[in-house]
């Protein structure tokens, strides 16, 4: 929480009299110990704001959070006040009055100034939250149960994308640039929240949504699917990693790079085990069979929405199965979130190692995946959605494939 | 047949009536029950006391079958992982608890208070059309129990009460679930129309004489522009539901996106309904405590005609806010900012109301009573909701806190703040008026702290959890998302859960209170609260025709003015109790109308209720039960129109003495 500019605004209100001042600090005491009680470095904190668009609603929210503290601190004081002077103490019987009419319009008027006040800021800000003109870079987000896609057009924007880029559970962008988000979704809506970034936007299905999103320094931003979306909504995270623009230009660059089958052996049968139980719906860039043809994967043919995430250089990022677990483990996690931002670019282009590889998650998923992430992937169930899964079933893989697999997947980055 | 008493008309006879509506002879097989005790009396009556009570009672179940379902919820989410519910249950969990808490508690319990209290507060003998008021109770009851049946027969609803299309369609859930949603909502919604059609009649036809509309106590004031509300909100989200009825059943695709369907359709319908369903909760509330406070503040409600003209503004302003659900939905700035300035111009009579609460208060001679207690605690802590609510008529700040948990502590604060503390104020208040004993001040006094703790201790922390980033509707929050330091959103959660246990004990306190102590308490005075309006004049229970003559009122808080006088000089005041509230209900009894014709109990609400769940189960499962409730239904529709007005005289036991008249004569019972 940030508590500096609240704390300011309320002893700046100046409040006429000793009744007054004892109300601006129990308000502050109340705002105060709001502070005190709130978590520190949550990473989803919509108070901790990290973008313009972020910063925008934070600067239009805490005024409005101070006003209405104050309304609410005014209005109990004088419940309080009245319920404790007036309760009965055996004296007569009250004038039965029915109100006093000048007073009424008075207090009427009053709550509509302020809202008028409110409302004002309000629409400006909204507008200009929705002014795409300065955006440079384009990159299309789509949502389905349960992970987000990421596919960077070609374009002149972002530095220039010559070839173009998908990815998935992790959206890289260029620091310090106004990007647009256009997005959509699949199947059913999600919505696109990433806090310290921007407020958040339903992804719909048959429309296209846009979103500008900015970071003012490299790091990792977290977010969360925010519209219900079903049984693993719980599980359909996403994060922003914003890079300075030498970094991002060496992440597309890594991104583009030709693919190469691995040289060791049990890489070797872990990339057989791939194009044999995998490439059904996984697309890895470049890889192609014995014959030299390329193999494309066909999710439509398997999974609802048509889609499974591409895995090409999945080790370059941190994160699999919509942002769920993590690729690495959690030192090398810590020092990734909380490393500054100069140095953030190299540790996170780094990828995964074998010497920080979080081997545990992977194997469970790649062991029974609806164990770990509840999908709809069971094989009884597949009449009821047109024969196709929706998320990874349970591929019934040997312990030995798992471990060929592993040495493969950590190969490909 | 339902008569419209209108006592001041003494050119025509009710016999008269009768003659010139229904036929006279009856049709032998198809008789009138007349049992006054035992399962027939309640099953089968149309006194919309009986009514009302039963509302009540069937309220008060659902309420902890959905506080059972919230308790699951906050177990699940007491700390990271959580795993009490898969994640498939927990998705049933909160989408039954929402829509139990919502349809099935607080509408039903503000429906009783309505049916039992409406025809009281404006003096008359019933509501206009008795019969349908059994079959909009009996309608409830079935399409309630339909909707439960759901989790035995393959899992209840996992849409969310909001049930968002695509997501609510047959691949995403193919469960039976969102069927028996639909269509228990369907039935449920029909139950409402029925009422509000009902109550609407009741209150613009029969009124006693002299009582103009702004001489009605303020409560069927509010639960009046709550029945204009349900009049015009139910069709739509029934026409909503009828669409995903045939979504689902029968293959259209209203709602599919591959067939040119735009999803925010749903949307926008689902929240014209949905928001002045928000009202539609708060409202009678409202009304119970601007009669609560008024009566223990010993002063008149403060600006009346301003709580009732703002009470009006909400009903129609209500109606221009809908999107302000939907901020994060993508319909365009311009549309965003339309509904956030009306949002906020909803604040204004909302706004007014608390004040003139609060006035009312002031300078007053102010009882805690329980029923006062939750009065005042409905002022703070709906203060609290509609603050928050101004925060997020802000449409930027919105986007920030749409489906986190702060909404979810907003309207907490405002539907168990603002209406569910009401509802308690209510029972409290009216306890003695309905069964002539007081609940036990006592635990009532417990009742209400442990309430009051336990909702602040669950819903505060919410808005905390909220603005740092927790979504909604996730059957599991994860440490890694939590933030640092002793007071992260963990800990958070676990005070939540905590407080839940609190309000839940608090609920037990009520319900010893109301089932068991309820038993061991003396029989109230019958005026315990020196109150105010109409219902009070007469006896606690009232009889059956309610008053033994139709009083004529000549002032709002017409009980307080015929009990004092003022007999001070100029601006002094002062109130002098010239006559008790027995002697005035002896006056009544003593100038009893003579012929007093009550409405006939009748077999076929109950019946004609029943066809409809099993026509919904046809939708489901088979299309031969359609027809089978169908012809239920068509029957029973045919005994309601040709069943006789009244009981053959032979049919009582001992028989009825009617003279040329076949009804049931209860002059000077």
């Amino acid at each position: 929480m940030r508590d500096s500019e609240t704390g300011t605004s309320l002893t700046d209100v100046n409040l006429p009299n000793a009744r007054g001042r004892t109300m601006g600090f129990a308000a502050l005491a109340a705002a105060g110990l709001f502070v005190a009680g709130c978590a520190q470095n949550a990473p989803q904190d919509t108070t901790d704001p990290a973008g313009e668009s972020a910063q925008m609603i934070y600067d239009l929210s805490w005024p409005i959070f101070a006003i209405a503290g104050i309304v609410g601190v005014l209005v109990i004081s004088v419940i309080t006040f009245v319920v404790i002077r007036d309760r009965d103490r055996g004296q007569p019987i009250p004038e039965q009055t029915h109100g006093k009419p000048i007073l009424e319009i008075g207090l009427t008027i009053l709550p509509a100034l302020i809202l008028i006040g409110v409302a004002i800021p309000t629409v400006g800000t909204l507008m200009a939250l929705n002014d795409y003109d300065d955006t440079e870079c384009v990159v299309n987000v789509t949502g389905q149960q349960w992970w987000w896609e990421f596919d960077y057009p070609v374009q002149d924007g972002c530095g220039g994308i010559t070839e173009p880029i998908v990815t998935s559970g992790q959206m890289v962008i260029p620091a310090d640039t106004d990007v647009l988000i256009r997005g959509t979704s699949r199947d059913v809506i999600h919505s696109f929240w990433i806090p310290r970034l921007n407020g958040k936007r339903d992804m719909v299905p048959g429309r296209v949504h846009s979103l500008k999103m900015q970071a003012d320094e490299p790091g990792i931003y977290a977010g969360q699917c925010a519209e219900f979306c079903g049984l693993s909504h719980a599980n359909m995270r996403m994060e922003v990693v914003a890079l300075n623009d030498g970094d991002f230009e060496t992440w597309k660059a890594n991104q583009l790079e030709d693919y190469e089958s691995p040289i060791g052996e049990q890489a070797l049968a872990g990339e057989a085990a791939f194009v044999a139980n995998c490439s059904r719906c996984h697309q890895v860039d470049g890889i192609t069979d014995a014959d030299g043809v390329p193999i494309v994967s066909r999710p439509d043919l398997q999974v609802y929405p048509g889609a499974a995430p591409n895995l090409t250089n999945l080790m370059t990022r941190n994160t699999f199965a919509g942002a769920s677990w993590d690729l690495i483990d959690q030192d090398r996690r810590d020092e990734v979130w909380n490393a500054d931002p100069d140095e953030f670019g190299a540790l996170y282009l780094a990828g995964v190692e074998d010497s920080w590889f979080n081997e545990i998650d992977l194997r469970e998923w790649l062991r029974n995946a609806p164990l770990k992430k509840p999908m709809y992937a069971d094989p009884l169930q597949l009449d009821e959605t047109d024969g196709l899964y929706r998320g990874m079933p349970n591929l019934a893989l040997s312990e030995d494939q798992i471990d060929d697999l592993l040495a493969y997947l950590l190969e490909l980055k | 047949m339902a008569i419209i008493e209108r006592p001041a008309s003494d050119t025509l006879t009710y016999s008269d009536m009768d003659a010139a509506v229904t036929a006279t002879s009856s049709y032998g097989y198809l008789r009138r029950p007349v049992e006054t005790t035992g399962w027939r009396s309640w099953a089968f009556t149309v006194d919309h006391k009986k009514i009302g009570i039963m509302y009540g009672v069937a309220a008060m179940v659902f309420f902890v079958i959905g506080g059972l379902e919230a308790g699951l919820i906050r177990l699940q989410l007491a700390g990271p992982e959580g795993t009490v519910l898969s994640a498939d249950k927990y998705n049933q969990m909160f989408t039954m608890h929402a829509t139990t808490m919502v349809f099935l508690f607080v509408m039903p319990m503000a429906a009783a208070f309505a049916n039992y209290f409406i025809p009281l507060q404006i003096g008359a003998r019933d509501v206009a059309f008795p019969r349908l008021n059994a079959l909009s109770f009996w309608v409830f009851i079935f399409g309630g129990v339909f909707l439960n049946t759901s989790w035995f027969l393959g899992g209840g609803a996992d849409g969310g009460w909001f049930m968002y299309a695509p997501n609510s369609d047959t691949p995403f859930s193919p469960s039976n679930g969102v069927d028996f949603w639909g269509l228990g909502l369907q039935i449920v919604g029909i139950a409402s129309l029925v009422g509000a059609i009902n109550l609407i009649t009741t209150v613009l036809n029969m009124r006693a004489p002299g009582m103009s509309l702004m001489k009605m106590p303020i409560f069927t004031w509010m639960a009046f522009v709550t029945q204009m509300l349900l009049l015009f909100a139910i069709p739509v989200i029934t026409v909503a539901l009828f669409l995903l009825m045939f979504q689902r059943s029968y293959d259209a695709t209203f709602f599919s996106v591959e067939a040119g369907a735009d999803p925010l359709l749903w949307q926008h319908l689902f929240w014209i309904f949905g928001h002045p369903e928000v009202y539609i909760i708060v409202l009678p509330s409202f009304g119970i405590i601007s009669e609560v406070l008024p009566v223990f503040s010993k002063k008149p409600l403060f600006g009346y005609p301003f709580v009732v003209f703002s009470g009006a503004a909400i009903g129609f302003v209500g109606w221009g806010v809908w999107a302000h659900h939907m901020f994060a939905s993508g319909l365009g700035p311009i549309s965003v900012a339309v509904f956030s300035v009306s949002t906020m111009a909803i604040a204004v009579p909302t706004g007014v109301k608390i004040i003139n609460w609060t006035l009312t208060m002031w300078g007053g001679k102010l009882w805690f009573t329980t029923a006062m207690l939750f009065a005042v605690g409905l002022i703070v802590n709906f203060t609290i909701g509609g603050l928050s609510g101004v925060t997020h008529a802000v449409a930027p700040s919105d986007t920030q806190q749409t489906d986190t948990y702060y909404i979810v502590a907003h309207f907490h604060y405002v539907i168990f703040g603002g209406g569910v503390l009401g509802l308690f104020a209510g029972f409290y208040y009216w306890w003695p008026k309905i069964f002539g004993k007081c609940l036990n001040e006592r635990l009532g006094k417990w009742n209400f702290w442990l309430m009051m703790i336990g909702m602040n201790m669950t819903f505060g922390p919410m808005h905390i959890i909220g603005l740092q980033g927790q979504p909604r509707r996730m059957y599991q929050w994860t440490e890694a998302r939590a933030g640092e330091g002793f007071f992260n959103l963990g800990f958070w959660n676990l005070v939540a859960t905590i407080g839940t246990f609190i309000l839940g004990v608090g609920i037990l306190v009520f319900l010893y209170n109301a089932i068991f102590q309820h038993r061991k308490e003396p029989a109230a005075p019958i005026d315990p609260w020196d109150a105010r309006s109409l219902e009070w004049l007469t006896t606690s229970p009232p009889k059956p025709h309610n008053f033994d003559r139709t009083p004529t009122v000549h002032a709002l808080d017409e009980v307080f003015h015929r009990k004092y006088e003022d007999v001070g000089e100029g601006d002094q005041h002062e109130y002098v109790l010239r006559t008790s509230l027995e002697d005035l209900v002896l006056e009544e009894e003593r100038h009893a109308d003579a012929h007093i014709h009550l409405p006939a109990p009748s077999y076929w609400p109950i019946v004609l209720a029943f066809a409809l769940p099993i026509m919904a189960y046809g939708v489901i499962y088979t299309a031969w039960l359609i027809a089978l409730g169908a012809a239920i239904a068509i029957a029973a529709m045919f005994g309601w129109a040709l069943e006789p007005a009244d009981a053959e005289p032979s049919d009582f036991d001992p028989p009825a003495t009617g003279g040329e008249s076949s009804s049931k004569e209860l002059a000077n019972v």
